[in-house]
C-alpha cells in the first residue's frame, strides 16, 4: 500500500512538471507575426482631415491588437470604424482593433480606417506618408503609405 | 385523391402564387434602393457657392446633376463618394461638362466657404460646394429625405461627428429625379446609369 502511494505521488509530480513545462513552452513560442500590406491614404486638403487604410495580417500563433497610430502629417490619428448603410452612416472611435492569430484585418472606405485629424499639409496623390502603428504585443511598426 | 387531381391542384396553387406575386409587385409603390418607379421632379433649391454666387438647381437644365450631402470634417465616406463621382465624370470625356457634381454641406457650422472649396477641389475642381443658412439647408435635406444628426462621441478629439445618409441623388437634364446611388456603388455602374440620361 505504501509502495502504491509513493508511485502515485511520483506520477502526480511528473504530470505536474510535464504540464507546466508544456505550458511554458507554449507561451514561449506563441507570438503574433504582424505584417502590413496595401497601406494608402486618401488625398486631402490641409484644411480638412484624412484617412489611412491598411491591411494587417497576423500569421503568428497569438492574437494581437492595433492600439494606436501616429504620424507627423496630422495632429492626431484615431482608430475609427464607419458603421451603418447608405440610409445612415456613422463613425465610431475604437480603443483598439483586434487582429486574431492567423487572421487578417482589412481597412477600407466605409469600414475600419485610421482617421487623421488636423492635417499639417495637403496630401497629394503620389506623396508618401510615414506612420507608426502601435500593437499590443508586436510593439511599434513604422510603415509608409502612398497618397492616392 | 387521384394522382392527376393532386397534380392539377398543385398546378393551380403555383399559378395563383405567381399571379399573386405579380399583382403585389405591380401595386408596390415603395421606393427601392437604386431606382424610383417613376421619375419625379427634383425639389428645387437655391444655395450659395463658396464664391457667394447663387446656385439654383432649376438653372442646371441640360446637365445631369449629381447631388451629394456631406461634411468636410468627414474623412472616410464623403471623400470616397466625391473621389468616385470625379472618376465617373472622367468616363464621359467632352460630355463631362454636362455632368455637374454638387456637394451640399450638412455641417454649416464648421464648413466655411474656404473649407468647402478646398475640400471639393481636392477631388475635382468642377465640383461645386454648396452652403446656406441652417434653415435653408434643413429645408433642402427635408425635401430630399436626407438624414443628418450631430453626434457627440467619446473617444475622439473631434467636438462632434455627423451621422448621415450617403445617397447620391441623380437628376436628369430635364430636372427629374431619376435614381439614388447607394454608398459603395461602383464607378462603372454609376457611369452606366448616367449615360442614357445624357443621351436622352
Amino acid at each position: 500500500m505504501r509502495y502504491m502511494l509513493a508511485v502515485s505521488a511520483v506520477l502526480a509530480l511528473f504530470t505536474l512538471i510535464a504540464r507546466d513545462g508544456a505550458h511554458a513552452g507554449q507561451t514561449g513560442q506563441a507570438k503574433p507575426m504582424i505584417d502590413i500590406q496595401d497601406a494608402w491614404v486618401r488625398r486631402a486638403s490641409a484644411m480638412g482631415n484624412g484617412a489611412v487604410y491598411v491591411t494587417i495580417r497576423n500569421q503568428g500563433s497569438a492574437p494581437d491588437a492595433l492600439l494606436s497610430a501616429a504620424t507627423d502629417v496630422a495632429d492626431r490619428a484615431e482608430l475609427h470604424e464607419t458603421m451603418g448603410g447608405s440610409g445612415r452612416m456613422m463613425m465610431q472611435p475604437l480603443a483598439k482593433i483586434d487582429v486574431p492569430a492567423g487572421g487578417t484585418l482589412e481597412m477600407k472606405p466605409g469600414g475600419y480606417h485610421i482617421m487623421l485629424l488636423g492635417l499639417t499639409r495637403d496630401l497629394k496623390p503620389g506623396d508618401t506618408v510615414t506612420l507608426t502603428l502601435r500593437f499590443e504585443r508586436a510593439g511599434d511598426m513604422r510603415i509608409q503609405a502612398t497618397v492616392r | 385523391m387521384g394522382r392527376t387531381t393532386f397534380l392539377w391542384i398543385l398546378a393551380l396553387v403555383v399559378v395563383l402564387g405567381v399571379a399573386g406575386a405579380l399583382v403585389h409587385e405591380y401595386r408596390s409603390d415603395q421606393l427601392n434602393e437604386g431606382t424610383f418607379r417613376l421619375p419625379r421632379r427634383a425639389p428645387d433649391f437655391v444655395l450659395k457657392t463658396p464664391d457667394g454666387a447663387e446656385f439654383r438647381l432649376s438653372q442646371q437644365r441640360g446637365k445631369v446633376v449629381l447631388v451629394d450631402f456631406g461634411y468636410t470634417f468627414c474623412p472616410d465616406v464623403c471623400p470616397m463618394t466625391l473621389a468616385e463621382l470625379a472618376q465617373v465624370r472622367t468616363r464621359f470625356g467632352e460630355a463631362a461638362k454636362r455632368v455637374q457634381v454638387v456637394f451640399v454641406t450638412i455641417d454649416p457650422e464648421r464648413d466655411t466657404p474656404e473649407r468647402l472649396r478646398s475640400y471639393t477641389a481636392t477631388f475635382d475642381p468642377s465640383i461645386v460646394g454648396l452652403t446656406g443658412s441652417p434653415e435653408q439647408l434643413a429645408q433642402v435635406r427635408q425635401a430630399y429625405g436626407v438624414v443628418a444628426e450631430k453626434q457627440v462621441v467619446s473617444g475622439t478629439s473631434a467636438a462632434y461627428l455627423m451621422a448621415h445618409s450617403a445617397y447620391v441623388y441623380v437628376i436628369d437634364p430635364q430636372g427629374q429625379l431619376q435614381t439614388l446611388f447607394p454608398f459603395g456603388m461602383s464607378v462603372e455602374e454609376m457611369a452606366n446609369q448616367i449615360k442614357p440620361l445624357l443621351e436622352g
